[in-house]
């Protein structure tokens, strides 16, 4: 008897101290459907309770996940993944390369309204079934046996698998969409595949995950709950006293004071991102190489991260992160000229295009501390060369959309993602739409980056995308700046936490501390 | 009161509110971007398949008509931001905590708000006059915006006693509450007060002293009644806005209110959730204004009469 009262006691004991994790998110998310989700925030939630094809490690690379494995043809068209047989939906029910033809159907059928639908677009028909001008069963994927699934390419895409990570392609549970339709993601008809499952959602409040019991290799933590903050000074404050354990971000200001106070709790890790400076080429005097090229030299992206910022930003001459792997930029035109020669270039190009210093640019900025700060350094350098700025601020939806209209004559603007170069590349490309903000075309240009996406391989693919970026950087349709970092606190409770360059932190690599 | 007077009145209460369904309709109409603008931007295919799964294709007088027809069977229509969720749901969700955290405040600004009024009004000029009003002005200086995050960081973060945020229990409601209640608890004071020092000199009251009334009977049954008029129709509308939750207070507090819609919905351009608060909004202070006339007519017999 007293034994059984003393186990009771401790089982009690330990019920109250349980290792629970509160983590902070960034805002409520819009839908936990992965084909109609958008936002970052959504992804975090969506990767703990979903698997796809293939998963994040937990340094953020990519790992097998319901594939085992997968092979590639020859000529990069066609790709065979193996699944594990021992894949469960959180209802038991076995995961089967149908549910992964059902998913990618319904991600492009225009009734689901996917807003990233298109990153699916390298699958064959992709494209035409999205725009309906193909009915979605001719999709490029097939189930050739239930644990066989195999993707067919417009063209080859060696990115497939990194592609793949996103929810967009995560498999939806067939048996039950098709029974409660869209209610499927309310938590009571709530089945996925991931480590988690959705055990409570209450808007604004808490997402609660709980153990997928399912769920091939389970979790070490039994559940986890996401806090929608409604500002980094309250994700501030509610880490502060204790009410969450780890939190994305914190007031700017308080940088300097966590590395001195709390550098055991601060995690700082470069972010695969391209911050830079657009140029609208289609705007006098921007058309003119000459300017944007005296407005690009006069920039010195190394003051800008370690003297004005401050934060951990990476400086880069490319405008593909220096992190992404298997990739040279080209040389730089005016690399390695010290700054005095850059400036007295710079100027001597001004009075070459007949404006001496009578040159007055209007540089946009989204609101924030950081972008205001780099956008008044950057109007600082220009003025060493002649050149007067007129700062102009928006809020971030309001700027991007100014970017996109072409609606501007110098935009500071971020892409953030992928760990290869084409994403970055594509910005510069002539098809691309509206992302490519200036509008810059060069037939040059176009032609190498074409041509690179019909390479299978991986090296030859590169090679001429350096080529396309050598040909682009004479031009100065942008001026890359630097790769951002990013900042969390972590309790130094939680175990498993890896900085990586994607930041995404999976709680099934995580453990707490009691 | 007449009935004639009452129809009079719910009929401007509807037509009232029409006119607001129109004219919140209209305006979101008119700001510029739209609900699925995201930090990626979208081809052109994809937006056009969102903007039919939300008939926002359709011409304008269809889509109003649409929504006057979802709303007159008490549908507020799907969030276009939190696709998972419906407006109704939403509101259900948030309401309680907002009017859980919009009760607590008026009951203490009536309560703590009248009090000081009528001690400090009894007595104008007095000292302790003096002292409650220099409070109550410092009380409508410190909005909720100065003092929610004052409150967090002095109770919470420094001397960890209160939440900082959230919900979880009664505890969480308390710097919210506080926050939320010290400028309305100012105002009433300050209007308590006015309008007893006013009342104070009005001739009847002289008879009733005179008549050698007790101070007690004086005070509940002339002074108060009348006094309150202007106090009364300052609550009304209060109350409404108190209910319908603070934009500030749920923000600073991570409170999962209705309030925090107003600007979310308005910045996501989720048209459904704006109108959805808005209308309860002001349907809200339509009903509370009509409660509060309702009341007038008890208070004053003089306005009873000329209905």
């Amino acid at each position: 008897m007293h034994r059984f009262l003393l186990s009771l006691i401790t089982l009690l004991l330990s019920a109250t101290v349980a290792a629970e994790l509160r983590i902070g998110l960034g805002g409520e998310p819009s839908t936990l459907d992965p084909h109609r989700y958008n936002l970052r925030i959504e992804e975090t939630v969506l990767t703990d309770l979903f698997e796809g094809l293939v998963t994040f490690a937990a340094d953020g690379s990519v790992a097998p996940g319901v594939a085992e494995s997968w092979q590639t043809s020859d000529d990069g068209l066609t790709w065979q993944f193996n699944l594990r047989r021992d894949a469960r939906w959180s209802d038991g029910h076995p995961v089967t390369a149908e549910d992964f033809v059902y998913a990618f159907r319904r991600l492009l059928n225009p009734a689901t309204a996917a807003s990233l639908a298109y990153f699916m677009y390298p699958l064959a028909n992709a494209r035409e079934i999205a725009t309906g001008e193909a009915e979605p069963h001719t999709l490029g994927v097939q189930a050739e046996q239930p644990h066989t699934l195999v993707i067919t390419l417009a063209a080859p895409y060696p990115y497939l698998p990194e592609r793949l990570l996103y929810p967009t392609g995560y498999p939806v549970p067939r048996h039950v969409v098709e029974r409660v339709g869209d209610d499927w993601v309310r938590p009571e008809h709530w089945v996925s595949n991931g480590a988690y499952t959705l055990k409570d959602w209450r808007p604004q409040e808490a997402i609660e995950l709980a153990r997928n019991k399912h769920f091939h290799t389970p979790a070490t933590l039994a559940g986890a709950t996401y806090v929608p903050v409604a500002s980094a000074q309250n994700a501030f404050n509610r880490y502060r006293t204790g009410d969450l354990q780890a939190i994305a971000g914190f007031p700017a200001g308080e940088l300097e004071r966590l590395r001195a106070e709390r550098p055991a709790e601060l995690r700082e890790a470069p972010l695969q991102s391209a911050f830079y400076l657009a140029f609208n080429t289609t705007k006098p005097p921007f058309n003119d190489v000459r300017i944007r090229r005296a407005l690009a030299l006069a920039v010195e992206p190394r003051v800008l991260t370690h003297q004005v910022l401050k934060t951990g930003d990476i400086p880069s001459e490319s405008l593909v992160p220096p992190m992404v792997p298997r990739y040279t930029p080209p040389a730089l035109p005016h690399a390695n000229l010290p700054q005095a020669e850059r400036l007295r270039l710079a100027r001597a190009l001004l009075a070459d295009a007949g404006v001496g210093e009578r040159l007055e640019v209007t540089l946009k900025h989204a609101a924030g501390i950081a972008n205001k700060k780099a956008s008044l350094a950057i109007a600082g350098m220009w003025r060493q060369i002649g050149v007067r700025t007129r700062l102009h601020q928006a809020e971030l939806r309001a700027h991007y959309a100014d970017l996109r209209q072409g609606n501007f004559e110098v935009g500071h603007a971020a892409w953030l993602g992928e760990a290869n170069p084409e994403h970055y590349l594509a910005l510069l490309y002539s098809g691309t739409g509206d992302t490519n903000y200036g509008r810059y075309a060069n037939a040059e240009y176009d032609a190498l980056f074409e041509q690179a996406k019909l390479q299978a391989d991986v090296a030859a693919r590169h090679a001429l995308l350096a080529q396309a970026e050598a040909v682009a950087s004479a031009d100065y349709p942008v001026m890359p700046l630097y790769a951002a970092a990013s900042q969390r606190l972590v309790s130094t409770r939680i175990r498993g936490w890896r900085e990586n360059a994607r930041d995404v932190h999976p709680l099934r690599y995580l453990a707490v501390d009691p | 009161m007449s009935l004639a007077w009452l129809a009079r009145r719910l009929a401007g209460v509807v037509l009232t509110f029409a006119v607001i369904v129109a004219a919140v309709f209209g305006l979101l109409r008119l700001a510029p971007g739209g609900p699925f603008d995201g930090e990626r931007a979208l081809p052109p295919e994809v937006e056009a398949n969102l903007r039919a799964a939300y008939h926002l294709d359709e011409p304008l007088p269809y889509q109003f008509a649409r929504y006057v027809a979802a709303l007159a069977q008490g549908d507020l229509g799907p969030s276009f931001r939190q696709k998972d969720f419906t407006v109704n749901d939403l509101v259900a969700r948030g309401m309680p905590v907002s009017a859980t955290l919009g009760a607590g405040a008026l009951v203490l600004a009536a309560g703590v708000g009248l009090w000081i009024g009528i001690s400090a009004g009894l007595r104008p000029g007095s000292r302790r006059d003096a002292l409650l009003m220099s409070i109550a002005s410092l009380g409508i200086a410190l909005p909720p915006v100065v003092a929610a995050p004052v409150l967090v960081m002095v109770v919470a973060v420094f001397w960890q006693l209160l939440p900082a945020g959230g919900t979880g229990g009664p505890a969480h409601y308390v710097l919210p509450v506080l926050a939320l209640a010290l400028p309305y608890t100012a105002a009433v004071a300050r209007l308590t007060r006015g309008s007893v020092v006013e009342t104070l000199a009005a001739p009847h009251l002289l008879t009733a002293a005179a008549k050698g009334l007790p101070q007690r009977r004086v005070l509940l049954r002339h002074i108060l009644p009348l006094a309150l008029l202007p106090v009364l129709s300052y609550l009304g509308p209060m109350a409404a806005g108190l209910l319908a939750g603070s934009v500030v207070v749920e923000q600073v507090f991570d409170l999962p209110g209705i309030g925090r819609y107003f600007v979310q919905g308005a910045i996501n351009r989720d048209y459904t959730l704006v109108m959805g608060v808005t209308l309860v909004y002001a349907a809200l202070v339509l009903l509370f204004n009509l409660a509060v006339d309702l009341l007038y007519g008890r208070l004053d017999p003089r306005i009873r009469l000329a209905r």
